[in-house]
């Protein structure tokens, strides 16, 4: 421990190093917590901070990641890496060049990224998308807690739009090296028929690496509601409306709208609502706002699945909602505060 | 420096805001819709580079010599008989001797007319000066249109056909990058130069003040 301390503060010391300092304070936090204290009141009398936030998702997207490095193998562990390597270096050149500290952000963007992809994915292509996520999803509009949109949706975004061929006919299935076949979803759209509703719980059946395994991402999930770090009004609303709207839609277009128990529980819908619509800084801050994202979300995403060149629309929806965010808590707060007519 | 003794002080002035200072795309923003569409193929940037500037210099030299005789309450309806007739001599010199151009381009040859960087230029320079500075304004915005257009086109046609004017150069095992072929791809590439360009001229104004 000694000799650790000794080395970062030589670190701070050698002059040539001083614009490495985001890196070295970096390194300095993550071993030794950070430096800094509040000073002056008012003070929540907790340690809360964006540190803590975010060691709590990692921890609430442990269980999705054990299960899709057991169901895939090693390479799912390759991916993350690459993710957080190269997703990382384009956060410290920002950090260095801004001269700003490097935000822990970037630890949840990192691995969350990699999950909502297919396990076939190519390492170069996730080295684009994760570039591509940081620089437009949030450097672009100035660093953490700024971003408009989800920086791991806007990556995925991208390399769904820019590389199709790669990233919606190749779904390995688990266990198994090579073999490729259809989603759930684009099974359902194809032929009508429904992969069992135990297969998906357990995450039998083929689809991107961390949204596969049910059972985990709910398990996560409910701890990250149950520790308040995630508000449970937008995945409450999202999963309940994307439920009752494929019921009632099943009943009157059976054959585009597919049955409300399957919808939940197939494609990234679970991890969406739970992991990326609940993102604090790009959904609505007012309690209205949030049920009506999480609606607006559930009605985008049946649509999609149901009537559009696409197969799955959890991606889509959420990141148009996040767009619509910022409107939605302007309406909230205009219809709640109107001013007062003289 | 050169250059500087070949064009005149003031002619180096008019070169050097034409190409830098005041660069119609990233600096004033003019020309956006064009360079989105057009900058696929490098074929076509060349193409449409060429015609925007044959464009300017004439309409540089036309605005310049009649400026006195033009009445300023119809100035505007002036600009666009004399930009519209030289771009549908553009367009009848395209349809004659590359009709595959002319056809990938589409009406965007035709929208030369209501491109802002022509109508901008008319309007803010060549109203106002001679023959000779004119038409060094005209060359230069031009050229740095030229240039920006066919910058983001190499790296369009490259990333999402793998080729560069035509001919292959990726690997056959290459994946093409869709996106790079549709608009989004174009508005990303621009939106990357305009945001390095702005900050390196924000560091260079700081700098200056300091």
């Amino acid at each position: 421990m000694k000799l650790v301390r000794l080395l970062i503060d030589r670190l701070y010391d050698i002059r040539a190093l001083n614009k490495l300092k985001p890196l070295i304070d970096a390194v300095d936090a993550a071993m030794f917590g950070p430096a800094e204290t509040t000073e002056g009141g008012p003070h929540i009398v907790d340690n809360v901070d964006l540190k803590r936030y975010m060691s709590y998702v990692i921890v609430a997207l442990l269980p999705a990641t054990l299960a899709s490095i057991y169901f895939y193998g090693w390479s799912v562990l390759r991916i993350i890496i690459v993710s957080y390597i190269v997703g990382g270096v384009v956060e410290v050149i920002f950090a260095i060049v801004r001269k700003k500290e490097i935000h822990e952000g970037f630890l949840v963007t990192g691995l969350i990224f990699p999950l909502v992809l297919p396990p076939t994915t190519p390492l170069w292509v996730v080295a684009v998308g994760v570039v591509f996520g940081v620089l437009f999803g949030k450097e672009m509009f100035g660093g953490t807690g700024r971003n408009i949109f989800n920086p791991a949706l806007v990556g995925r975004l991208f390399i769904t739009i820019a590389f199709p061929a790669i990233m919606t006919t190749n779904w390995q299935v688990p266990f198994t090296d090579a073999i490729t076949s259809a989603t759930p979803l684009a099974v359902y759209k194809t032929t009508g028929s429904m992969a069992s509703i135990y297969d998906l719980f357990v995450g039998k059946t083929a689809g991107s690496m961390g949204e596969t395994c049910r059972i985990a991402i709910i398990f996560g999930g409910l701890f990250l509601i149950f520790t308040k770090v995630s508000n449970w009004r937008i995945p409450v609303s999202y999963i309940g409306t994307v439920f009752v709207f494929a019921a009632i839609g099943n009943r009157l277009a059976p054959g585009s709208i597919a049955p409300p128990l399957f919808q939940v529980l197939t494609g990234g819908l679970l991890f969406g609502a739970l992991f990326m619509a609940t993102d604090p800084v790009t959904s609505p801050f007012t309690r209205m706002g949030k049920y009506s994202f999480g609606i607006l979300c559930g009605i985008l995403t049946v649509l999609i699945r149901s009537f559009s060149g696409y197969v799955e629309g959890v991606m889509f929806s959420i990141v148009i909602m996040n767009a619509l965010a910022p409107l939605i808590d302007h309406i909230v707060l205009m219809l709640k505060y109107r001013p007062v007519k003289i | 420096m050169l250059l500087r003794k070949l064009l005149g002080d003031q002619g180096y002035k008019t070169v050097k805001k034409g190409m830098c200072d005041e660069h119609p795309i990233f600096a004033a923003g003019l020309g956006i819709c064009s360079a989105l569409a057009i900058s696929n193929k490098v074929e076509n940037a060349i193409a449409m580079g060429a015609g925007v500037t044959f464009v300017l210099i004439a309409t540089a030299v036309m605005i310049s010599t009649l400026r006195s005789l033009i009445p300023l309450r119809v100035r505007i309806i002036t600009y666009m008989i004399i930009i519209a007739s030289f771009v549908i001599t553009v367009q009848m010199f395209l349809d004659a001797f590359s009709p595959t151009i002319s056809e990938a381009l589409g009406p965007y040859v035709g929208l030369i007319i209501t491109n802002c960087i022509i109508m901008g230029r008319a309007e803010a320079f060549f109203m106002q000066n001679k023959v000779y500075h004119s038409v060094l304004d005209a060359i230069s915005n031009g050229l740095a249109y030229s240039c920006t257009l066919i910058a983001i086109s190499v790296v369009r046609e490259v990333l999402g056909f793998g080729t560069l004017l035509g001919i292959s150069v990726m690997p056959d095992s290459y994946e093409k990058w869709v996106v790079m072929t549709m608009a989004p791809g174009a508005f990303f590439l621009l939106g990357i130069a305009i945001w390095i360009s702005k900050t390196i001229s924000e560091r260079r104004s700081e700098e200056s003040k300091a």
